[in-house]
C-alpha cells in the first residue's frame, strides 16, 4: 500500500500536461542532436540530407505508430517487421499480377490487419502473454514469407505507384505528407476519441478499467489489429520507396520501431505515452543513426547502438515509475 | 522416475509426456513420407545436430523456470564463435579460443542477469537489447567477413569420434548430467525452482534472488560460450550471422518439452526430447527438401500449440 | 500506562516464571488508522494462546510484527523477561518465532523435504550439492515428529491446502520454532483434518511449544484455547479463561464499542420495485446458492467473516467472476454477461480496493470520472475535454471531493476523496444499483459520515445500494436490511427490527 502522507508532499502539476512535458522535452532533445550533427558533419544541413532523414523516420514512424497504441495497453507486438515483409510481398505480388496499385494496397492492409487480429486473438483468447505469442508469430510470418518468395525478388512497379515512396510534392517527400495525415489521425484517435481514452485507461489499470465497464478483450483485439495494419500500410510505401520486395526487408525494422516508440516517451507499463511522441522517438532514432552514417562509422554499429538506445529508454522508464510511486 | 512426476497429471492419459508423442508422431510421419530419413546415417547426424541445440536449451529450461527469456542467446552464439575463430586463427590455440568464447558469453549473460534482476528490466526487453548489441558486436569484430583458416585443433572437436561416439554426443551427455545434478541435486538448482514458483520464500529464508537470478543468466552466457566453440567446429570457420535465431529453436524445444512458462516447473528430459523434435522437424522437413523458412514457420506453429496445451493442461 | 496487571499475574499456571514471549505497549499505525494500540500480552511455553477479535481488529497486524515484518511503532519485546528486539525475520527466527499465514511461502514443484529445509539443506560432499539421504532422513523425522505420515519426495504443489499447512508447520518445527502463530488454521480443513491438527497441536502443546491461535470458530476457541485474548480496534480488550466464559460474553467484547455515528439516515417506508434479484448464484470462486433481493430506495447490507464469500458474490453479480449456475435479473433484464454489460445496465462496483482496482491512479480526476460514462457522454465517439472538464466540476461539486482542480492525478487525493471518485465515476454513467465492497475501509471519520450521507442520497433518488462492510455498526445504522454469509453461503436475513450487531456476529460465526 503506498503511504498517502508521502504522496500528499508530491509537488503539483505543472501547467503544462504531463504528456506535453515529455515530447517538449523529447523535441528539445532532437534538436540538440541537431544542432550537434550540424556542427560534427558539413553535410547534415544539406537539403537532400535533411529530406533524407524526414523521409526514413517517416517511414519508421508507420511501422511504430500502430505499435505504439499496443504498447500503451502494456503489450509488445514484436511480429511487425515481419509483418511489413510479408505484407510487402504479398502486395508485390499482387501488383505485379493484377497491375492494379490499389488493390496491392487492399492486398497489405488485408494481411496486416488479419495479421493483427490473430495476434490479439492469441493474447485475449489464448491468454499467451503478448511477447511470447508476437514472438511466436514473427517466426512464422518469417516463414511463411521466406517460403512464399523462394529467394526470389519482385521489383519494378508502376511509375505513379513508386510515388508513394519516392515522389516529392511541392520539394518535400510524399511519406512526409503521409506522415502528417497518418500523425493527425493518430493523435486524434488517441487522444479524441472514446476508444482512445479506453486505451489508455487499459494501460492505466487494467483491471479497474475492465471493472469500469470497458470491454478488455474487444479494445486489446481492436489495438493489435490496427498495429497489423499499420505494418501492412507501411509495407506499401516500402514498396513503393524501395522499388522491390524480398523476403528479409523486415528483419531490421522491428528493433528501431521498438526504439521509436520507447524514445519517444511511451512506458512499457501501459498508460503514458502518444502518438507524436512516438513520431519525435523515430526522429531521434534516424539523426542518431543518420549522424552515425555521415560520420563514417561502421554500419554494423547500429543495431548495437539501436540495442542500446532500448535498453537506456526502459531504464529510464522504470526510473521514472519508481520515482512516482 | 521422479522428474516425470513434476511434469504430468494425475489423469492416466496425461501422464505420457506430451513431448514424447509428437516426437514419436515426426519419427513416425518422417519415417513414412521422407526419404532416407530412418537410415542409420541420418539418425547419426540428426544427433550429432542437435547436441548444439542442446547446449542452448538446457540453460534457457532454467531461465524460463524462472518466468524469464533470453532472446540475446543465438546473437551470443554467434559472437562467441567468431570469437573462437578470432583467437584460435590469431594464436593457433584452441583452448584460449574456447577460453575467449566462454569469457564473452559469461559478460553477455552476468549483463543480462543484472538488466533484469538488478534494475527490473522485463527479460524480453533487456535480452532484446542484449541480441542487438552481440549481433552488432559480430559484424564489427568480422567485419561482415567470414573466418577462415581454423587450427586443426577446433575442427577435430567436431569430428573426432573417440570409441566410434562423436565427440558432440559425449559432450551433450555430458551437458545433460552436468545440468541435471545442477537442477535436481543442487541448493542452487532447489532455488530456481523458487525462482519461479515462490520467489518470497527465497526472501524468507534469507536468500538473495537477484543474486541467483544473475547466476541463471550467466549460466546460459558461459552455456553459449561453449556452444559456440561446437559451432566453430562445425563450420570450421567463424561466421558472421550463423546461430541468429537460434534462441528460437531453443525456446520451442523448451515450450515443447513442457516446461511452462508461468509456474516454476521444468523438466530437463522433457527439454532434451524438445530439442530431439526440433531436430527431427527441421531434417525431415529438409530431406523433404522443403526450405528453411517452412521449417521455422513449422516450429512456431508448434510452439504456439505447446503453449496452447499447456495453458489447456493446467486449467483442466 | 495502561491500568492492566503485568502479565505474569495473570499467568494460568501461577508459575512466577516470565512469559517466553511479551508484548508490552505494543503499537503500529498506517496512514489513516492505528492497527495496534498499546497492545500487551504474553505467552506461556506449552499454551495455546487464543486470538479472538473481528476484521480490522489488529490480528493479522500483531502477527506481522510478530514475525519482524513490520516494526512497532512503539512498545517492548520480552523473551523470558529479557528486553529484544524484533526488526526483522531473522530476529524473528532466532526467537524461535515462527508465523503460519495463510498464504503459505511454499515452492510449488519443489518436494516437501526441500521445502522444509529451504536455505538450510544438508551439504553433500560435492560442495554446493545437498546431501538428499540426509535431507530426506531429517525430514521424515521432523514429519514424524509432528505425526504427518506422508512420502517427503511428493512435490508440494500435489498436496491439498491440509497437508500444505503440516509442512508449513513442519518447516517451523524444523527450526526448532518455540512460539508457533497460526492464522485461522482450520478455514480450509475438513472436520476430519481438522481434528488430526488439534492432535498435533496437543502434542506441540506437551513438547512445551506456545502457540498463538486465531480463530472466528467458538467451538475451536473453548476446544483447544487455554486462554483467549480479545482485539478489537486494535486494543486489546481483555483476556478470559475459557472454563469460566461464554461465548455470547466473547461476542459482546469483540463488538461492543462507543459509537458516535452521528449520519442521518432516511430509511425507507415502502421499498419499491424489485430492481436486482439473485436465484441460485453459485459460482467457482467459492458462493453456492445465493438467492437475494435489492428493491429501489433500499440500501441492503452484505455481512460476513473475511472469506465467508461476500466479494465473491458481488463479483459474480457484477459479472467480474463467471458463475456456475443460477439467475441474476437487473431491472427486469436477464444479465448473463461480463462488467461491461453489467456498466449497461446500469449496475455499479465500487470494490474494496479502489485503489488496485477502482481507480486508474496515474490518471486526473477528470479522465477517472468520465471513465465509465465515455459513451453516454460522447455518443458520436468523439471525445472532448471541455466537455469532460465540465462534467468533473460538476460532481466535484456535488461530491464535495476535494482536489484543487479534475486535472489533478488522483493518486494524491486522500483516501476518502479517492473513493468520492469511484462513486462519481458511477454516478456520471447513471447506475441505478450501487455495490459499494467495504466503502469506508481506510478512511477517516469525517469523511465516512460523507460517504454515508451519500448513499443516502443516492437512494433517496430512486436508485439502490448494496453494501459489504465489516463494521457491524456500521450495517446496522446505514442498511434497511442484511444478509449474513456463513462459508460460501446465505447463513440468514436480518430485518430492520432484527438487525443488531450481536445478531450479525452470531450469525455469522460458526457455532457447534
Amino acid at each position: 500500500m503506498t503511504d498517502i502522507t508521502k504522496q500528499a508532499f508530491a509537488p503539483a502539476r505543472a501547467f503544462m500536461s504531463d504528456d506535453l512535458l515529455q515530447v517538449f522535452y523529447r523535441l528539445a532533445a532532437a534538436l540538440l542532436i541537431c544542432l550537434a550533427l550540424a556542427i560534427l558533419s558539413d553535410s547534415f544541413l544539406n537539403l537532400g540530407n535533411i529530406l533524407n532523414v524526414l523521409r526514413q523516420a517517416s517511414l519508421l514512424f508507420f511501422i511504430a505508430s500502430g505499435l505504439t497504441l499496443v504498447v500503451l495497453t502494456a503489450g509488445l507486438d514484436l511480429s511487425v517487421g515481419a509483418n511489413v515483409a510479408l505484407s510487402a510481398c504479398l502486395a508485390g505480388t499482387v501488383i505485379h499480377q493484377t497491375g492494379s496499385p490499389a488493390l496491392g494496397v487492399l492486398a497489405a492492409l488485408a494481411t496486416g490487419g488479419i495479421i493483427g487480429l490473430l495476434n490479439g486473438l492469441m493474447v485475449t483468447a489464448l491468454r499467451i502473454p503478448s511477447f511470447i505469442a508476437t514472438y511466436g508469430m514473427l517466426w512464422v510470418l518469417n516463414g511463411l514469407t521466406y517460403w512464399y518468395m523462394a529467394g526470389e525478388i519482385i521489383h519494378g512497379f508502376p511509375a505513379a505507384f513508386r510515388q508513394i515512396g519516392s515522389g516529392y510534392l511541392f520539394g518535400l517527400p510524399i511519406p512526409v505528407y503521409l506522415l502528417l495525415i497518418f500523425l493527425s489521425i493518430g493523435t486524434i484517435f488517441a487522444q479524441r476519441t472514446i476508444w482512445g481514452q479506453e486505451i489508455y485507461a487499459i494501460g492505466a489499470n487494467p483491471v479497474a478499467a475492465r471493472l469500469s465497464g470497458i470491454p478488455l478483450s474487444r479494445r486489446l483485439l481492436l489495438v493489435y489489429a490496427v498495429s497489423g495494419t499499420m505494418a501492412g500500410l507501411a509495407s506499401i510505401i516500402f514498396l513503393a520507396r524501395l522499388n522491390s520486395a524480398e523476403a528479409d526487408i523486415g528483419e531490421s525494422l522491428t528493433l528501431p520501431a521498438i526504439a521509436a516508440v520507447l524514445i519517444g516517451g511511451t512506458s512499457l507499463f501501459g498508460g503514458v505515452g502518444t502518438v507524436f511522441g512516438t513520431f519525435v522517438g523515430a526522429l531521434i532514432l534516424t539523426l542518431v543513426l543518420n549522424g552515425m552514417n555521415l560520420l563514417s562509422v561502421n554500419a554494423s554499429w547500429q543495431p548495437l547502438v539501436t540495442g542500446v538506445i532500448v535498453i537506456l529508454a526502459v531504464w529510464l522508464d522504470i526510473k521514472a515509475r519508481r520515482r512516482g510511486e | 522416475m521422479r522428474e516425470a512426476v513434476l511434469a504430468v497429471t494425475s489423469n492416466p492419459l496425461q501422464r505420457i509426456p506430451g513431448v514424447a508423442i509428437m516426437l514419436l508422431l515426426l519419427v513416425a510421419v518422417f519415417g513414412a513420407v521422407a526419404p532416407g530419413f530412418m537410415s542409420e546415417v541420418n539418425i547419426a547426424n540428426v544427433l550429432v545436430q542437435s547436441t548444439l541445440l542442446l547446449m542452448l536449451s538446457l540453460p534457457m529450461t532454467l531461465i524460463i523456470m524462472t518466468e524469464g527469456l533470453d532472446l540475446s542467446m543465438g546473437a551470443v552464439l554467434t559472437l562467441t564463435s567468431l570469437m573462437v575463430a578470432i583467437v584460435s586463427v590469431a594464436t593457433g590455440s584452441m583452448l584460449l579460443g574456447f577460453a575467449a568464447a566462454v569469457a564473452v558469453g559469461l559478460i553477455f549473460g552476468v549483463a543480462n542477469g543484472c538488466l533484469v534482476a538488478a534494475l527490473g528490466i522485463p527479460p524480453f526487453v533487456a535480452t532484446l537489447g542484449t541480441l542487438g548489441m552481440a549481433q552488432g558486436l559480430a559484424l564489427i569484430v568480422s567485419d561482415g567477413q567470414s573466418v577462415v583458416g581454423i587450427p586443426h585443433s577446433v575442427s577435430e572437436i567436431y569430428s573426432a569420434a573417440p570409441f566410434g561416439i562423436p565427440v558432440p554426443i559425449v559432450l551433450a551427455i555430458l551437458a545433460y548430467l552436468l545440468f541435471h545434478g545442477l537442477l535436481y541435486r543442487t541448493r542452487f538448482g532447489a532455488y530456481v525452482f523458487a525462482l519461479g514458483g515462490n520467489r518470497e520464500a527465497l526472501t524468507y529464508a534469507g536468500l538473495s534472488p537477484t543474486r541467483l537470478l544473475i547466476s541463471v543468466y550467466a549460466l546460459g552466457g558461459a552455456m553459449a560460450g561453449i556452444a559456440g566453440l561446437l559451432m566453430t567446429a562445425r563450420m570450421n570457420a567463424g561466421h558472421p550471422t550463423a546461430g541468429l535465431g537460434l534462441e528460437f529453436d531453443a525456446i520451442a524445444a523448451v515450450a515443447v518439452g513442457g516446461t511452462s512458462f508461468e509456474r516454476g516447473n521444468g523438466w530437463l528430459g522433457g527439454t532434451a526430447l524438445g530439442v530431439l523434435a526440433v531436430g527431427v522437424l527441421r531434417n525431415g522437413l529438409n530431406l523433404l527438401a522443403l526450405p528453411s523458412s517452412i521449417q521455422v514457420a513449422s516450429i512456431g506453429a508448434l510452439v504456439i500449440i505447446a503453449l496452447f496445451l499447456d495453458g489447456f493442461r493446467s486449467r483442466s | 500506562m495502561s491500568m492492566t496487571l503485568p502479565i505474569h499475574e495473570s499467568s494460568p499456571f501461577n508459575a512466577p516464571a516470565p512469559p517466553l514471549l511479551e508484548l508490552r505497549g505494543i503499537s503500529k499505525a498506517f496512514p489513516g488508522v492505528k492497527a495496534l494500540d498499546d497492545v500487551s500480552f504474553g505467552v506461556w511455553p506449552g499454551e495455546v494462546h487464543m486470538l479472538l477479535g473481528e476484521n480490522g481488529a489488529g490480528k493479522s497486524t500483531l502477527m506481522k510484527v510478530l514475525c519482524g515484518a513490520y516494526r512497532a511503532d512503539a512498545g517492548e519485546f520480552f523473551h523470558r523477561g529479557e528486553k529484544v528486539a524484533i526488526n526483522s525475520s531473522s530476529d524473528a527466527q532466532r526467537l524461535g518465532i515462527a508465523v503460519i499465514f495463510q498464504e503459505f511461502s511454499l515452492v510449488p514443484y519443489l518436494d516437501i523435504a526441500q521445502n522444509v529445509f529451504l536455505g538450510r539443506e544438508p551439504m553433500g560432499r560435492i560442495p554446493g550439492t545437498i546431501d538428499r539421504r540426509g535431507l530426506l532422513r531429517e525430514a521424515r523425522r521432523v514429519l514424524e515428529s509432528i505425526g504427518f505420515d506422508i512420502d517427503p519426495t511428493i512435490p508440494v504443489a500435489k498436496l491439498g491446502v491440509a497437508q500444505q499447512q503440516m509442512v508449513e508447520i513442519a518447516k517451523a518445527v524444523s527450526q526448532n520454532a518455540r512460539i508457533l502463530v497460526m492464522d485461522e488454521p482450520t478455514a480450509a480443513l475438513s472436520d476430519r483434518e481438522t481434528e488430526l491438527l488439534f492432535e498435533l497441536i496437543r502434542k506441540l502443546k506437551a513438547d512445551g511449544v506456545a502457540i498463538i491461535y486465531i480463530s472466528h470458530r467458538m467451538a475451536e476457541v473453548f476446544a483447544l484455547g487455554d486462554r483467549i485474548t480479545v482485539l478489537r480496534d486494535g486494543r486489546r480488550v481483555g483476556e478470559v479463561d475459557p472454563a469460566r466464559a461464554t461465548p455470547d460474553e466473547l461476542v459482546r467484547m469483540m463488538v461492543g464499542r462507543n459509537v458516535d455515528m452521528s449520519y442521518p439516515r432516511h430509511f425507507v417506508e415502502e421499498p419499491g420495485q424489485v430492481l436486482l434479484e439473485v436465484k441460485g448464484l453459485s459460482a467457482p470462486t467459492g458462493i453456492s446458492d445465493i438467492d437475494l433481493v435489492v428493491r429501489e430506495g433500499e440500501v441492503v447490507g452484505l455481512c460476513g467473516l473475511v472469506g465467508s464469500g461476500r466479494t465473491e458474490v458481488v463479483r459474480a453479480i457484477f459479472g467480474a467472476d463467471p458463475a456456475s449456475a443460477g439467475r441474476i435479473i437487473f431491472d427486469g433484464r436477464e444479465k448473463s454477461g461480463g462488467p461491461d454489460e453489467a456498466a449497461r445496465l446500469g449496475l455499479a462496483l465500487i470494490p474494496e480496493s479502489r485503489k488496485a482496482e477502482g481507480l486508474a491512479l496515474a490518471r486526473s480526476v477528470g479522465d477517472n470520472l468520465v471513465v465509465s460514462a465515455l459513451r453516454k457522454l460522447f455518443p458520436s465517439g468523439l471525445f472532448q475535454p471541455r466537455r469532460v472538464q465540465g462534467v468533473s466540476s460538476d460532481l466535484i461539486a456535488k461530491l464535495r471531493i476535494a482536489t484543487p482542480s479534475a486535472r489533478q492525478t488522483v493518486a494524491l487525493l486522500s483516501g476518502g476523496n479517492q473513493q468520492k471518485v469511484v462513486i462519481g465515476k458511477w454516478l456520471a454513467a447513471g447506475a441505478k444499483l450501487f455495490i459499494f465492497d467495504e466503502p469506508t475501509r481506510g478512511i477517516d471519520v469525517g469523511a465516512k459520515a460523507e460517504i454515508f450521507a451519500l448513499i443516502d442520497r443516492l437512494v433517496a433518488d430512486g436508485a439502490a445500494a448494496l453494501m459489504i462492510s465489516s463494521e457491524q455498526a456500521e450495517i446496522c445504522h446505514v442498511c434497511d436490511r442484511a444478509y449474513v454469509m456463513r462459508e460460501g453461503r446465505v447463513a440468514g436475513e436480518l430485518s430492520r427490527a432484527e438487525l443488531t450487531e450481536e445478531n450479525i456476529v452470531r450469525l455469522g460465526m460458526h457455532h457447534a
